[in-house]
């Protein structure tokens, strides 16, 4: 009864946001509202029980001796509540300080190793060789190349850096072009989910539990 | 010809007509031929080429809001994995949804087989925050320091299946089934770092930019998509026939099944962008013409 209740739940719901298509209405700000606080609340409550319990209160008291070191995160993360007393919100940066600190030295190396590296060795590649045919390289050097140069504003785009900066444009406009197609099939995708969540699951479970 | 009525055609013309072509090739499926590409096939291939002793870790990387992209790719490859006697260490590290959509998933596909036992073939270890934190842990450290119980709180270590896989030496391949970013960071952080081979399948937004990453080698393969996740499944049916029966049970959603739909949409949104180049020409014609009369 209560998997009944819920996917009819979900099928008003669904219902109130395709609203929107028609004018945006009280049924339609009721669904949105709803789905930010349950995202939130849901985020809370996985996050407390998934990481805070297993990773550092279980260990913290089940053996204190053994996982004191666990005190320094907690301290770190209560730490960042001191922002909401006035007197004492500049303790919170520390706390905001160490977080950021240890992203930016996991980016920095990862952006560095995973991307700029690799992105740029498989761009110096042998435009005869390799495993695309001479002219997908030469489609990707040609490409690569337009378009940093119309992103090298330093210089004025004219004669023979504007002719490159106009290519580097087609190159960008057709890769908008793709993305947006893309895009375009992802929403779509979206759309087939909620029709076939209305017009299938909903009837189908609808006639099985009754 | 009224083209001022043509020019401003109520959107909601539109708005019913993609959704009678979402609706109904939903409910009378057309059963379009579906064609992979290379991409696809190298994870496919991969999958298929591994021994039933090795590990396959799967990342559930998305939530509900992406599931109808993302739940058909997730299925096929574990479908494909269990099939193949390859063991799976389940993962998620998408904050909202990503450990229920793995729930869901797992139990469903799982019960396909009840031959396979739990801790043993497959493992579903649940959700850690702070994703590329626990990526660098747990494949460079260990699992069990990222995850010290499993979802239903069983000690990681007294899982068979645990007790051999340490850290990424063990694991012979990396799915990530994302949303956005985290997909990005299995190849630039945990390849790049550890040289584990990764592939992902993604929503059809984020697949551009994973382009760059597969051609690079950086990536193995990648799904983008529901075309991607439908490529998945035409080969799983052409390579191992008796899951036929399982895409072909009436009311279960397929990527197959929802490219129908999506093929018939795009032909709709063609058409009208078609269309509304060629009235957009036709006015223009129409008001040079007009200034030539009054001059």
């Amino acid at each position: 009864m209560t998997e009944l209740i819920g996917i009819w739940i979900g099928a008003f719901l669904t219902l109130c946001i395709f609203s929107f298509l028609y004018k945006d209405n009280p049924f339609f700000r009721f669904a949105e509202s709803l789905f930010a606080g349950i995202s939130l609340g849901y985020y809370i409550g996985i996050v407390a029980v998934n990481t805070l319990v297993p990773n550092l209160f279980r260990p913290l008291f089940g053996d204190f001796v053994g996982h004191a070191h666990l005190l320094i995160p907690l301290l770190l993360g209560l730490n960042l509540y001191t922002r909401f007393i006035p007197k004492i919100a500049w303790m919170a940066r520390i706390s905001l300080a160490v977080y950021i600190a240890y992203y930016v030295g996991i980016n920095m190396v990862q952006k560095l190793q995973g991307e700029v590296v690799p992105q740029v060795g498989s761009t110096i590649l042998n435009p005869i060789g390799g495993r695309m045919t001479p002219v997908d390289n030469l489609i990707l050097i040609v490409g690569v190349l337009s378009v940093l140069i119309y992103f090298y504003f330093s210089i004025e785009h004219k004669k023979a850096v504007g002719v490159i900066s106009r290519v580097g444009i087609w190159f960008l406009m057709l890769g908008f072009g793709a993305a947006f197609g893309y895009t375009v099939m992802a929403r779509v995708s979206l759309l087939i989910g909620r029709m076939n969540y209305l017009f299938i699951d909903l009837l189908h479970t609808t006639a099985d539990l009754l | 010809m009224n083209l001022e009525r043509l020019v401003h055609i109520d959107r909601r013309i539109i708005y019913l007509l993609i959704a009678l072509g979402t609706t109904i090739p939903l409910l009378l499926p057309i059963g379009l031929p579906v064609s992979s590409t290379p991409p696809v096939e190298r994870l496919f291939d991969k999958i298929e080429g591994l021994g039933q002793q090795e590990v396959v870790l799967v990342s559930f990387d998305y939530g509900p809001t992406t599931a109808p992209e993302n739940n058909p790719m997730a299925q096929a490859t574990l479908r494909h994995c269990f099939t193949r006697g390859v063991k799976v260490v389940v993962v998620a590290l998408f904050p909202i949804g990503g450990v229920t959509m793995a729930g869901e998933i797992l139990e469903g596909v799982a019960g396909e087989y009840p031959d396979l036992e739990y801790g043993v073939d497959y493992a579903f270890l649940g959700y850690k925050d702070g994703a590329q934190a626990a990526m660098k842990q747990m494949m460079g450290n260990a699992f069990a320091e990222v995850f010290p119980q499993d979802f239903f709180g069983t000690d990681t270590n007294q899982l068979p299946l645990m007790r051999r896989v340490v850290n990424h030496e063990q694991i012979a391949l990396v799915v990530s089934f994302s949303t956005n970013i985290i997909g990005e960071w299995w190849a630039n952080l945990v390849n790049a770092q550890y040289g584990t081979p990764v592939a992902v399948g993604t929503t059809a937004v984020s697949a551009p930019k994973y382009y760059a990453f597969l051609d690079s080698g950086q990536m193995l393969g990648l799904l983008g998509g529901l075309k991607g996740a439908s490529e998945y499944e035409q080969l799983l049916i052409d390579a191992h026939p008796e899951l036929m029966t399982i895409y072909q049970q009436a009311g279960i959603y397929t990527a197959m099944k929802g490219m129908d739909a999506q093929t018939v949409d795009h032909a709709i949104i063609m058409l009208f962008i078609i269309f509304g180049n060629t009235v957009y020409f036709l006015v223009q014609r129409r008001d040079a013409r007009r200034k030539q009369h009054q001059a």
